[in-house]
């Protein structure tokens, strides 16, 4: 099935030429998604393999209303920028073994998958976000901070919906909604750091290029979130 | 007195308070040592018991809350009056929702930190223990479901509550704990040999239905934004 997330990876790229090519490499993305789910008679979002290839699909997913936004449906850049980002995940995911074993019982629940689903999302829209700072700080184009605050606000909506979801399922798998380790941590950092983003943006049009870098940083903080703490550190969400 | 008060509603300082709560917390993912007892104990017995190296990236981290929970609530105020007479009121009300979920979610974890509390360990099929209440509950009965890879695929557990009100017949599995009196217990894990024995834990999270309330607040304001942004440029 890794055939299918090198097919999408290649349409990804593609889809600077022409968006429709972008959009089948999402379909052929979300058929690995779904063949994967059959096999396995769940969400696939244990393991490398499967969050990467998650994690590419949700930046795929999340950055089609973005390539067909008033103001830059023809911009090419943009568009290579996300599927590349796409691309980029998708390709990473194929190193890693796929993780075929059942759910350990205690990740047996919707919560769960709602959780993670959604974090995903919200991970997606901030990468998205992160390219329309660059995109700003190079060309500054008013309408590329814009997409950019919408990128970041529907994200941050998806990763509070996220909290909540996983703040349900710990207070029903562990008995607390909050554990203090190292994951928890960082994503009440992420959830801080666009917090910080909302509000650098009352500060006004002095502030475009700081909301601009806040954008890009951000992500950074994101990968951190998502692959730094499962690498470096210790934590309850080890994936 | 007002440079006092335009300070402490002065955007700048909420941003640079919010950095500050992010630092720590950072510096803190780095301190918390694995096998600490930050999660066996509710945190304010923790933050008194253990060692002051363990713990001052997290009592900076408090009082920095603090100061932004007092900057959050002017600031809101101040919102909230410079804006009455302007704008919809969807508009005015949305970023004050998030401010309220967000103090309430701070409130939750000050309730749970102080009125929490946590117990467990091992208990045998057919053992009992003494409920925090002072009741008798006995572990009736455990499943236990193995896998083909010899994991563990499900497990569950009978119990019988020996109330001063009754007998309580009650349930309990991975993500289904056993509810009594604000009391939860939880079913973490099963060792099938040699004697069947459960891995039980007993909770109480006082601050989990304010937690609920501001994360729900929260996530609505920032539906009801993006639902008043859609279609316009970002004022």
């Amino acid at each position: 099935m890794k055939w299918l997330l090198i097919t999408s990876a290649g349409l990804y790229l593609f889809g600077s030429y022409s968006r429709p090519l972008f959009l089948a490499g999402l379909v052929a993305e979300l058929i690995h998604m779904g063949m994967r789910g059959t096999a396995l008679g769940r969400l696939p979002l244990i393991g490398p393999h499967d969050t990467l290839a998650f994690f590419s699909t949700s930046i795929a997913l999340m950055g089609l209303p973005f390539l067909y936004a008033r103001g830059v449906k023809k911009d090419s850049t943009l568009s290579w920028s996300i599927g590349a980002l796409a691309a980029l995940f998708a390709l990473l995911a194929l190193p890693f073994r796929s993780m075929n074993m059942p759910l350990p019982p205690v990740l047996n629940t919707l919560w769960f998958e709602l959780h993670v689903a959604l974090a995903f999302f919200a991970y997606g829209l901030f990468g998205i976000g992160a390219i329309l700072g660059g995109l700003y700080l190079a060309r500054n184009d008013r309408t590329l901070l814009d997409l950019q605050y919408k990128a970041a606000l529907i994200g941050y909506t998806f990763f509070s919906a996220s909290m909540v979801s996983g703040g349900i399922w710990g207070y029903y798998a562990w008995g607390t909604y909050w554990l203090w380790t190292p994951k928890e941590l960082w994503t009440s950092i992420l959830w801080l750091f666009y917090s910080l983003y909302l509000h650098l943006r009352l500060k006004g049009a002095n502030a475009d290029r700081l909301v601009a870098w806040a954008g890009i940083i951000g992500f950074g903080v994101t990968l951190f979130t998502y692959l730094g703490v499962s690498m470096l550190m210790k934590s309850s969400h080890s994936f | 007195m007002k440079k006092l008060y335009d300070f402490l509603t002065s955007l700048d300082l909420g941003i640079w308070l919010v950095s500050g709560v992010m630092l720590f917390l950072g510096i803190g993912s780095f301190i918390a040592k694995e096998g600490s007892a930050i999660n066996d104990v509710p945190l304010f017995i923790w933050l008194t018991q253990a060692p002051p190296a363990e713990t001052w990236w997290l009592w900076i981290t408090v009082a920095i809350l603090a100061v932004l929970a007092l900057n959050t609530v002017l600031c809101s105020i101040e919102s909230l009056r410079a804006k009455w007479q302007r704008g919809s009121f969807l508009i005015r009300i949305a970023p004050q929702l998030m401010h309220l979920g967000f103090l309430l979610i701070m409130l939750a974890h000050l309730s749970s930190a102080y009125g929490g509390f946590k117990d467990g360990g091992p208990l045998p099929e057919g053992g009992a223990f003494s409920f925090p209440d002072g009741s008798r509950l006995d572990l009736v009965k455990l499943d236990v479901q193995i896998g083909p890879m010899g994991m563990p695929l499900d497990f569950s557990g009978v119990l019988r509550h020996s109330t001063p009100s009754g007998v309580i017949k009650g349930t309990f599995s991975p993500n289904h704990p056993y509810f009594y009196k604000g009391f939860g217990v939880y079913l973490k894990n099963v060792e099938p040999s040699p004697v069947r024995t459960a891995l039980v834990e007993i909770h109480r999270e006082p601050g989990a239905p304010l937690a609920l309330a501001g994360a729900l607040f929260f996530t609505v304001a920032n539906l009801m934004l993006i639902w008043l942004r859609r279609g316009k440029r970002a004022a």
